[in-house]
């Protein structure tokens, strides 16, 4: 088969996968070598979904002996099937690389007669680039759950990047709709991979020739609005994969229905963006504003409001604790106040130090106002549309979210008449 | 009224700034010698460019205000802004009187404008980084051309030698005809006026690479996503020209 057309249909085949960052590893070139990687990662294009292209994208096969209700490539989809030779995989990523189309190699692929075999097979094509080609540049490789403990600590030693997907919210959606995936095989590929990141990590504190092992750390992901697990459990499991494996992210998936199945949600249900938003926002405020999900969401309010972000949603319930003067709150409390992020947290923090601020100069500043008014004073003044009163906040802020024209607070992938339209997901 | 007109170059700017802090005649503002025009009740000064007297003033703001200063000093300049010269000057002086200090004083109207202005080329840099494209032109030579809003290709450079050390690049900046072209044998780049520059056929497999990438850019996207709005928000259309998967 021509490798135009493996390409196409390998890249079709790996476009649900939603990770595609470059950043955490900062591999140098070699002397007769191409390429490094560049540690804040680099997007060198944007498809017409609005995603991020960084990586070449592809799986290595798409012939799987599996059967997961949710995916394209199962054994029982009639799709057209292809699969790589190393060789092709190598071409295909240097001669991108040379012309700048991408920043390395993201491979990933079905189970190909079985884990270990797969991962055999993925190794081959790395090792040729890497030894070969004498390639440097970032390569994301999936790690297939409960291949040998040997092939993961072999393709670590490649690779900047691992990835094991952890699929689903629960271990009881894991059986209902992959029930080939155990959970005992992808927590423990996990776990192992974390303890020879670790090790790694110590050993070359001490020798500084010790070989890197997976420098950029590892990530998972999973598919949200599938089954029916609330947002407060995929934010503890998040959490707990955090603290537990040191993930450097967990990256969530809206589904969207590709295949009819009993256990699923109908072909026709609309992708739940707006909730895949609200988890990243959330995600976001457990790795760099100091939450806990605890906090976020509890057994009463297990999902989060639509319309509002997490963070906003939080500070309303929690109003005795505004107003705070921004010319003497420390950072941590500055970085709770809603659209106060940490650029603006940062920018106040620097500024004050030479003047005492005014909202004049918050405005000056470009600190975004349009929440942050209602939970701050300046110099002792509150400027409020509204008094700090709960429900006066929320309506103005969601008022004002409806008829902004403009994107929400990150845009990841949304305007705001996606929004509109949209009714929140939540499958009981 | 005094205008300082300079060349145009990063170390005539410099010097114009020494220069002002030894005349009697402080300027209202400073030019490169690309936007002058002679205006009434004005006088222009030209300013001779001096390699001496730009290094005190390069060393000096690294010493007495900070390497951040010097670093936004020269990004606001390669943005070619009209008025940047004469915002500069206020900020430098101002940076000598408060040292380092001076990235504190987001107030000011002069700090704040060469801060946004610093980012902003600062951002393209970052953009051009993934944006551009090469395409083959030889066994071992790429050409990648592109036009940038900002004079950026000298900071793009030192980029692609680390990475694409292996290969001969020109990277051609088409709006301002200036390219910076590094040679593999001597691991070196310098930037050259590329007006003579005649442009080279690719070579024969280059459009295969090139419907390969298509391919693959068109096969990622997810169709049900669509969102063409978010898209250009990333990628703007004035850079598409130059963009293979765009054409």
């Amino acid at each position: 088969m021509e490798t135009m057309i493996k390409l196409k249909i390998l890249a079709d085949a790996a476009k649900y996968d939603v990770s595609c960052s470059s950043s955490g590893s900062s591999r140098a070139n070699t002397p007769d070598g191409i390429g490094n990687a560049h540690l804040a990662g680099i997007c060198h294009s944007w498809a017409d979904d609005g995603r991020c292209i960084s990586l070449l994208k592809i799986l290595f096969t798409n012939e799987c002996i599996y059967n997961c209700a949710y995916c394209v490539n199962k054994i029982t989809s009639d799709v057209p099937r292809a699969t790589f030779t190393p060789e092709e995989v190598a071409m295909l990523t240097i001669s991108f690389y040379r012309r700048n189309y991408i920043e390395g190699l993201f491979l990933s692929s079905a189970v190909y007669k079985s884990p270990d075999y797969t991962m055999e097979l993925m190794i081959g094509a790395v090792k040729l680039l890497r030894e070969t080609h004498r390639f440097n540049g970032y390569i994301h490789m999936k790690g297939i759950p409960g291949a040998n403990a040997s092939l993961i600590k072999l393709a670590g030693l490649y690779v900047d990047r691992m990835s094991i997907n952890i699929e689903l919210p629960s271990n009881n959606s894991l059986q209902l709709l992959a029930p080939q995936k155990k959970k005992e095989h992808i927590v423990g590929s996990m776990g192992f991979l974390q303890s020879s990141i670790t090790e790694a990590k110590e050993n070359r504190k001490h020798f500084k020739k010790a070989p890197a092992f997976v420098p950029a750390g590892q990530t998972t992901q999973l598919i949200v609005g599938a089954t029916p697990e609330p947002d407060l459990n995929i934010l503890t499991l998040s959490e707990n994969l955090y603290k537990r494996f040191e993930m450097k992210r967990v990256y969530y998936s809206g589904y969207i229905p590709a295949v009819e199945h009993p256990n699923l949600p109908s072909i026709f249900t609309t992708p739940p963006r707006l909730r895949e938003h609200r988890l990243y926002q959330a995600d976001w405020l457990l790795r760099f504003y100091h939450f806990r999900s605890s906090e976020l969401l509890d057994d009463k309010n297990p999902n989060f409001d639509v319309n509002l972000d997490p963070k906003c949603d939080w500070a309303l319930r929690h109003l005795e604790s505004f107003p705070v003067e921004v010319n003497t709150a420390e950072y941590e409390t500055l970085l709770r106040v809603p659209g106060i992020g940490v650029t603006s947290a940062k920018k106040i923090l620097s500024a004050r130090k030479v003047q005492s601020l005014t909202y004049e100069h918050l405005k000056k500043m470009r600190v975004v106002l349009k929440r942050a008014q209602y939970f701050i004073t300046c110099k002792g003044k509150y400027y409020g549309k509204v008094d700090l009163n709960e429900s006066l906040i929320r309506e103005c802020i969601t008022y004002e979210n409806m008829c902004s024209s403009g994107h929400l607070a990150t845009g990841e992938q949304l305007s705001i008449y996606t929004c509109m339209r949209q009714t929140p997901q939540n499958i009981s | 009224m005094v205008n300082y007109i300079y060349d145009s170059s990063f170390e005539g700017l410099l010097t114009a700034i020494y220069e002002s802090y030894y005349s009697d005649k402080p300027p209202e503002h400073i030019l490169p010698d690309r936007y002058v025009q002679q205006q009434l009740l004005c006088e222009n000064i030209q300013i001779v460019t001096c390699e001496q007297k730009a290094d005190k003033v390069y060393h000096a703001i690294l010493k007495k205000i900070s390497s951040y200063a010097l670093r936004h000093t020269y990004y606001a300049f390669l943005s070619e802004k009209q008025d940047i010269s004469t915002t500069l000057y206020h900020y430098l002086r101002l940076g000598f009187k408060v040292g380092k200090d001076i990235d504190r004083y987001l107030i000011d109207e002069n700090v704040r404008c060469v801060h946004d202005i610093s980012r902003k080329v600062g951002f393209e840099r970052h953009r051009m980084l993934g944006l551009l494209r090469f395409r083959q032109v030889g066994t071992d030579n790429y050409y990648a051309s592109f036009e940038p809003d900002y004079n950026i290709t000298a900071l793009i450079a030192p980029h692609f030698t680390k990475r694409l050390s292996d290969q001969n690049w020109i990277i051609h900046d088409m709006k301002r005809n200036i390219g910076a072209i590094y040679k593999k044998d001597t691991k070196a780049w310098i930037i050259s006026d590329m007006m003579a520059y005649q442009p080279i056929h690719d070579i024969s497999h280059e459009k295969m690479f090139q419907e390969m990438w298509k391919t693959y850019f068109n096969s990622i996207a997810i169709e049900a996503k669509q969102n063409a709005k978010l898209q250009r928000q990333f990628m703007p259309q004035r850079y598409w020209k130059h963009l293979i998967e765009k054409q």
